[in-house]
């Protein structure tokens, strides 16, 4: 049977403008019951504008907010039903931390024996119900954040808002963390919005990124689809390294004449820049050292070794082409890998629909 | 070299002499309060409890202390149920004209105490509101409000506002969000500027003399007026009382001051 809720959230051309800077931009998205989105961007993206106009922290310009189905454009935050997880955790500090997860049973008039038993519950889930009498500055980063999230957790929120909760963590840790947020995603059910920008926390945690730049909606999709099948430089730079090589469409030869030689386009999409100037953009793991010159398309692309180092499961390669432009090809690697021996010359190559064809970007001159 | 060596000798040195130059001034009436009754000198000939015995006799004296101390004590209620809110309010909200109203709360802090005071004589003498022990408390509320007002509001700028965000995403009111959220991390500033108040009132002599009378006379005023008509060796008693009162609830703010920064 399928749940009658379409959206668990929909926002609506909704803008929120700063004087004359705005800060988000006519933003269309939906979020569907029990998705977990993550808000990708670099700081001034209006990713954290987004999450506060959702919570009602701020007030938007124009357009429309839905929560539930409900319109909740001009609903107080305390009536919107939302949990909010901070960075900076935001446990009250004169509060032990079993007062703190039964503060918003208190503020509901939940009877005492069932906040008690609710309590004990949710602490014991997180596994930290030996601490209920602490309060919360003894406790380390990670406890205090776990303690905030089962703070949410106890009260059930329909959706949950998180704006960089692991961001003060150390990198041990938040991965950790990492782990246990999508745990308690999985076993409850609840609708989550991540802020973040720390591209690989959005790819290890998101079903769906949404990326924001200058306040819009850059791109959005699976983990998968952003980082293998980017529309933008934007994209493409934004998550994870690239290879990016610039130049004129030649239409009639599908091939691209670029300084370092013609390279042939992958596969047409509707979507792509039909005609003058456009970006080739190949992933290091998509590309490979070839042996000969016809074993791979592009393969005449020459390049001089200047590093090439073993990171465990794969050996990363520092190239150069003539003119001093970098390229990095990443390799599995294993016990017979033998390494291309600094200042040597290799041939890259790659799968012709491995490369990603992209119109180019003012933002990007410098390709 | 040697002459930063040499400063840093005297440095200490100029400040300790200063430190002594302002205080002994204020310790020489402890050894001359425990002096024999009619006399006033130092270093006394006897040590007697003679003057404290007279000061307790005297309902005139004792009398005035207790006035002092309700006055002060009502000040501090006063200025604390006013102040708290008051800096919350200009804290928190984008009230229209509050930056004005913020200043206003301040103001009495730039009018010369003896012009206030005169003003108060002139406005409450003709409606009959002088010689009243609540006159007394509301004008030394308004010479200690501002005091309240900035160590409160000092304590407020350093409460991060997440907590009062997480509170009300979580379906708090704003009722219970001041007075289980903000008010008890305000614990520190609020006692600070509760000592304040206590002391600004214990303190104040210009304002109440110019507006209580025999029966509403404060412990300053009446050790003033006691200097003025007959010099009585008994105010260096007095005076060491004050003194000590004074130091004891300076010595709680500091302290507190400190657990704070601690926390």
């Amino acid at each position: 049977m399928q749940p009658l809720i379409k959206d668990m959230i929909r926002v609506t051309a909704l803008t929120r403008t700063y004087g004359s800077f705005k800060a988000l931009d006519a933003v269309d998205l939906s979020v569907a019951p029990g998705e977990f989105v993550t808000l990708l961007g670099p700081s001034g993206s209006g990713k954290s504008t987004l999450l506060n106009l959702i919570s009602g922290m701020t007030e938007p310009t124009a357009g429309k907010i839905e929560i539930n189905g409900k319109d909740a454009t001009n609903q107080p935050t305390n009536q919107r039903g939302l949990g909010m997880v901070f960075q900076n955790y935001a446990l009250m500090p004169h509060m032990t931390v079993f007062e703190n997860v039964a503060f918003p049973l208190r503020v509901r008039k939940m009877p005492k024996s069932e906040i008690e038993t609710r309590v004990r519950d949710v602490l014991r889930l997180i596994q930290l119900d030996h601490v209920a009498d602490r309060k919360p500055k003894q406790l380390s980063g990670g406890q205090q954040q776990r303690i905030s999230l089962a703070r949410c957790i106890v009260y059930r929120p329909s959706i949950i808002l998180m704006d960089e909760p692991l961001g003060a963590l150390d990198k041990k840790l938040r991965e950790d963390m990492q782990l246990e947020i999508k745990r308690l995603h999985a076993e409850l059910g609840i609708t989550m919005i991540y802020v973040t920008h720390d591209q690989e926390e959005a790819l290890a945690m998101s079903d769906r990124i949404v990326l924001m730049r200058k306040g819009r909606i850059e791109q959005q999709g699976k983990p998968e689809d952003l980082y293998f099948r980017p529309d933008t430089l934007f994209t493409a730079d934004f998550l994870g390294s690239s290879n990016l090589l610039k130049g004129k469409i030649n239409s009639t030869a599908r091939s691209l004449d670029t300084a370092y030689g013609t390279f042939p386009l992958p596969t047409a999409r509707s979507d792509e820049p039909i005609s003058g100037e456009a970006v080739l953009m190949i992933r290091p793991e998509s590309m490979r050292l070839v042996s000969d010159k016809a074993s791979a398309p592009g393969a005449g692309l020459e390049a001089t070794v200047r590093d090439s180092i073993v990171l465990g499961s794969f050996v990363r390669h520092f190239l150069e082409l003539p003119g001093g432009k970098r390229m990095i090809v990443q390799e599995p690697s294993g016990a017979s890998i033998s390494r291309p021996a600094r200042g040597s010359t290799v041939r890259i190559g790659w799968d012709l629909d491995d490369a990603r064809l992209l119109p180019t970007d003012p933002d990007f001159q410098n390709v | 070299m040697s002459f930063s060596r040499r400063s840093n000798r005297l440095v200490p040195g100029i400040a300790w002499v200063t430190y002594l130059f302002l205080l002994v001034p204020s310790l020489i009436v402890i050894p001359i309060s425990f002096g024999g009754p009619g006399e006033m000198t130092f270093p006394p000939r006897v040590w007697t409890l003679d003057l404290y015995r007279q000061f307790f006799a005297d309902p005139a004296w004792w009398g005035s202390l207790i006035q002092s101390l309700q006055i002060a004590v009502l000040v501090t209620l006063v200025t604390i149920i006013l102040g708290v809110p008051a800096a919350y309010a200009l804290q928190r909200t984008n009230l229209p004209g509050g930056k004005i109203l913020g200043g206003l709360a301040m103001g009495p802090l730039l009018v010369p105490v003896v012009v206030l005071a005169l003003g108060l004589y002139l406005q409450l003498g003709p409606i009959g509101l002088v010689d009243s022990t609540w006159t007394v408390v509301l004008a030394h509320s308004m010479l200690a409000l501002p005091f309240v007002m900035v160590s409160v509001g000092a304590a407020l700028r350093h409460l991060d506002p997440s907590y009062e965000q997480v509170a009300l995403i979580m379906g708090a009111g704003k009722t219970r969000i001041f007075f289980k959220v903000v008010l008890p991390q305000l614990r520190a500033g609020i006692a600070a500027g509760a000592l304040f108040a206590f002391l600004i009132s214990l303190d104040e002599v210009i304002v109440a003399y110019f507006i209580t009378g025999t029966d509403t006379q404060t412990l300053p005023v009446k050790m003033y007026s006691a200097l003025r008509w007959e010099v009585s060796p008994v105010i260096a008693a007095v005076s060491t009382i004050l003194t000590v009162v004074s130091l004891t609830f300076a010595i709680g703010l500091m302290w507190l001051e400190r657990k704070d920064r601690h926390d």
